[in-house]
């Protein structure tokens, strides 16, 4: 057995990370339609989606640090770029995507908010007030500047356990595809779920564009899936062992029942169900609260889970 | 500098190996390695039964690559190779990440939990540095371990691996290792 050296911690940011690029994503590209002057339920997606981005990856950022064996040297990873360490690439990565995701979500508080949070500030910190300003009209700006940034963050988790070559578990360029897309589908799922745990009337057009975007996402995933699990038997040895931990090793179940099947593709039916009529008749999305909301609970336990397999199973790999 | 063009690499002959683990015990006290932890270690096979037995021991330890895939992933520069290939750590530099450990394919580096870095063998570069050999090759009674200079054409290493056919270890992890086990 290989000694595990990353456990939940890691597991929780890399989730935390993508949670907050998906997020980032799915609220630039609404906010980019709504700018186009389509339907304001894509300012509500907007919103919802900026104002939620930064705190995952925040509380991510700290579980990293706190998983460091020497935390109080942090900083020493942002002195200098490594160009080879993908570790390096993304923690410069997750600093501009901290900056641009708090501007964003900024951007997007009302005067009013904005008001509260100042009057917050004691008053030896008054020259912060110097910052009080209006960044509305930036949010457009803003959204088209985080998207290749948080595309960057979502991918660079994957890509961290991609390009290690001594875990055949992990060391295929499919993982990066399949952390990103998951990345993508549980910022949506999160939006989704808090559309449909409050009380305010939903536009069926938010959630048609919800439903798309995460079909379409879903779908890739699978796609990725598939091909990552055939070419195991059709690899070599190594990469055959580091293939059998999910094709009848501990990892078995989790795999196929809890990640693909109620993870990945129970919620592909039952959004392909509630969306499909709609997309096909143009009438409102049949939309029923509870459902979405155990979707989106699915969603997020899926992406939760790809990361606690790949994790794991993938220290548990090598070429012995 | 006089570490410039050579190349140290070591030639391990395992049948010589006793299993007397006098080489783990030295590297401990050169490097004040805690009893928890080892920089290096004998692997044992056992095959067949009474009276037909087999009893192989195999010296492991850092393979000291020549593309070390523990220097490409870390992220603060604290895993490095020297001019002369030694690959070292700079503790004061490491943040103990583990990205290393779980990098390198022959499981050769551990995290040092009291001092919150990442550890492993480095040919004891202190004693290389004054021109000495390390201290597992300098204890070991059946002359197990060779270590010098591959660039040197007159050197034990080049002599022996020109005479002797060899192999290295998982040379399908693409990261050259420059231990040359003997056949």
């Amino acid at each position: 057995m290989k000694r595990i050296e990353w456990g939940y911690l890691i597991v929780s940011y890399l989730f935390l990370g993508g949670l907050s690029a998906g997020l980032y994503c799915v609220s630039a590209l609404a906010a980019l339609l709504h700018a186009n002057g389509h339907s304001s339920a894509y300012k509500r997606i907007a919103r919802l989606g900026a104002l939620l981005a930064p705190w995952p990856v925040l509380i991510g950022s700290f579980l990293l640090i706190f998983d460091l064996g020497h935390w109080s040297r942090f900083w020493k990873l942002f002195v200098r770029l490594q160009w080879t360490s993908p570790m390096s690439l993304g923690s410069w990565l997750l600093i501009a995507f901290s900056v641009v995701a708090f501007a964003y979500f900024y951007s997007w508080l009302t005067e009013d908010e904005r008001r509260w949070i100042f009057s917050k500030i004691p008053e030896k910190l008054r020259f912060l007030q110097i910052l009080n300003c209006d960044l509305s009209g930036k949010q457009r700006i803003l959204a088209l500047l985080g998207l290749p940034i948080s595309v960057g963050v979502g991918i660079y988790t994957g890509v961290l356990l991609g390009a290690v070559q001594s875990r055949p578990f992990w060391n295929t360029n499919l993982v990066a595809q399949l952390f990103l897309f998951s990345a993508l589908s549980t910022g949506c799922a999160s939006i989704m779920l808090v559309l449909a745990l409050s009380h305010e009337p939903s536009d069926s057009r938010g959630f048609r564009m919800l439903y798309g975007l995460d079909i379409g996402l879903l779908i890739l995933e699978f796609f990725i899936v598939v091909p990552y699990v055939v070419h195991g038997p059709l690899s070599t040895q190594a990469v055959k062992n580091s293939l059998a931990l999910i094709l009848g090793g501990p990892f078995t179940g989790l795999f196929w029942v809890f990640f693909l099947g109620l993870g990945l593709l129970l919620q592909l039916g039952i959004e392909v169900f509630e969306s499909v009529p709609a997309f096909l008749s143009r009438a409102p999305v049949h939309y029923n609260q509870r459902l979405t909301a155990l979707t989106a609970v699915l969603v997020l336990g899926g992406g939760f889970l790809l990361s606690y397999i790949f994790v794991f199973a993938g220290q548990m790999s090598s070429f012995d | 500098m006089a570490t410039h063009n050579k190349r140290y690499v070591m030639v391990i002959d395992s049948k010589k190996c006793i299993d007397c683990k006098a080489c783990v015990v030295a590297c401990r006290a050169e490097n004040r390695v805690p009893l928890r932890y080892s920089r290096n270690w004998i692997a044992e096979e056992h095959r067949g039964e009474w009276p037909k037995l087999l009893a192989a021991f195999e010296p492991g330890q850092c393979q000291q690559c020549e593309s070390p895939a523990c220097v490409r992933v870390c992220p603060t520069g604290a895993s490095y190779q020297r001019p002369d290939g030694i690959v070292a750590i700079n503790e004061s530099e490491c943040v103990g990440c583990r990205y290393c450990i779980i990098a390198c394919p022959y499981d050769a580096r551990f995290f040092r939990e009291d001092k919150g870095v990442v550890e492993k063998c480095d040919f004891c570069v202190q004693l290389v540095d004054r021109g000495e050999i390390p201290a597992c090759v300098k204890t070991c009674p059946s002359k197990v371990r060779v270590f010098g200079d591959l660039n040197d054409p007159d050197g034990p290493v080049r002599q022996l691996l020109e005479r002797r056919r060899h192999l290295t270890k998982k040379p399908e992890a693409g990261t050259s290792p420059q231990i040359y086990y003997l056949l």
